[in-house]
């Protein structure tokens, strides 16, 4: 914030040196708060450090570990491609599994997994390069790819794929549903 | 899809989140429309800044001198016939009509190219009289919200081609129905940008 008032006053970026005694105070507040952001990388730089050391130790293994109330707590973690197991029942709180005994696990119908999206990513990174610096043949190329991958995406036989009762049961047995009120 | 959840904690017994997802023609048609919207507010920005511009013709022509009415008038009767068209085919998908399917979607793609062929006849007309999008501020905005509506119209078209050779080879199976329906939703939302577009450039345009 501060350098916003001394560009106010007049000050550029980017100065090798500056003679205005009027911005003074106002460097001296953006240098504490350079210092400030420092202390900030320098955490991240500490918890990365610590997190991959001390890895094993503080492997989560609920899927909860702060015993969070709301929803995108409530799938095991990573979570799977189906997100939840059966429909969590929600009241005040989520909870985990609607009821006592044995979930009635159903198929869950997932979009198949696709190329496409990065593809026609890519194309278009070709395309903006291209006609940033006029050449044209590029663009064409870009947008052709792009076109083309889409027209293989629209044409395609499978879109979803259907994950079976008996493989969801089976992950829901490996990640069990923490049970706390 | 498979998560719908009820906010109630009254009567968990015959709540929403029981009735399991909407079906897919309506989350796919949700979608579009977000889409929509998001393309609505594109051109908003591009009529916002033609507002700005549009008397800022640096010496050159302006609206009175370039628009045509009565090539402008016919454009507008090609897409507005071309949206009742499209319509009709809606219509005929509804019933699995092929023969009416494919009628509607010709006779669609087919005002869609004369609009598209009377536009780039206009723009030829103007660059060659020296009116080109470079030529000032006024005309760079023009070129970009009128452009960016033949844009969309020309990807339309492409578009129902599309469409048809996926009718001749899967008829209408449900994924070609969803298709054909966000399409017709594509085609009405250009109609009504065209509408916005044909009052604010060019109504306007001839009376300043």
């Amino acid at each position: 914030m501060p350098l916003y008032a001394v560009g106010l006053m007049g000050m550029t970026r980017r100065l090798q040196h500056y003679d205005n005694p009027a911005w003074q105070p106002w460097l001296m507040v953006a240098a504490v708060g350079a210092v400030v952001i420092m202390a900030g990388i320098a955490c991240q730089a500490i918890q990365l450090v610590v997190s991959v050391r001390d890895r094993r130790q503080l492997r989560d293994t609920t899927g909860n570990p702060w015993a969070g109330r709301t929803l995108e707590w409530f799938t095991p973690s990573p979570p799977p491609a189906w997100n939840f197991t059966v429909l969590p029942v929600v009241g005040r709180f989520a909870r985990r599994t609607p009821a006592k005994g044995t979930p009635d696990y159903k198929a869950i119908e997932v979009p198949n997994n696709s190329p496409i999206g990065f593809i026609t990513a890519f194309c278009a990174v070709v395309t903006g390069f291209a006609l940033i610096w006029h050449i044209w043949w590029m663009a064409g190329l870009g947008l052709l790819g792009a076109f083309v991958a889409l027209l293989a995406f629209a044409f395609r036989r499978q879109e979803e794929i259907e994950v079976p009762a008996v493989e969801i049961a089976r992950f829901d047995r490996a990640h069990p549903a923490e049970v706390t009120p | 899809m498979n998560v719908a959840v009820a906010l109630s904690d009254v009567r968990l017994d015959v709540a929403a989140s029981e009735a399991g997802p909407a079906p897919k023609r309506v989350v796919v048609a949700y979608g579009f429309w977000i889409f929509l919207l998001s393309d609505i507010v594109m051109f908003a920005t591009l009529f916002a800044a033609y507002a700005v511009l549009a008397r800022a013709t640096d010496g050159g022509p302006s609206g009175v001198q370039l628009f045509s009415q009565t090539s402008v008038a016919i454009e507008t009767a090609c897409l507005l016939a071309s949206s009742y068209t499209c319509g009709l085919m809606s219509l005929a998908v509804k019933q699995r009509g092929r023969l009416g399917t494919y009628f509607g979607a010709f006779v669609t793609f087919a005002l869609g190219l004369a609009f598209l062929a009377l536009e780039l006849r206009e723009f030829a007309d103007m660059i060659v009289r020296g009116a080109g999008p470079q030529r000032s501020a006024f005309l760079s905005a023009f070129f970009t919200l009128v452009g960016c509506h033949g844009l969309h119209v020309t990807a339309g078209l492409v578009w129902l081609a599309v469409m048809m050779v996926q009718v001749v080879l899967r008829g209408f199976h449900p994924t070609v129905q969803r298709r054909l329906a966000c399409f017709s939703l594509f085609w009405h939302a250009l109609d009504i940008v065209w509408v916005w577009l044909f009052t604010v450039v060019y109504l306007m345009g001839v009376r300043a």
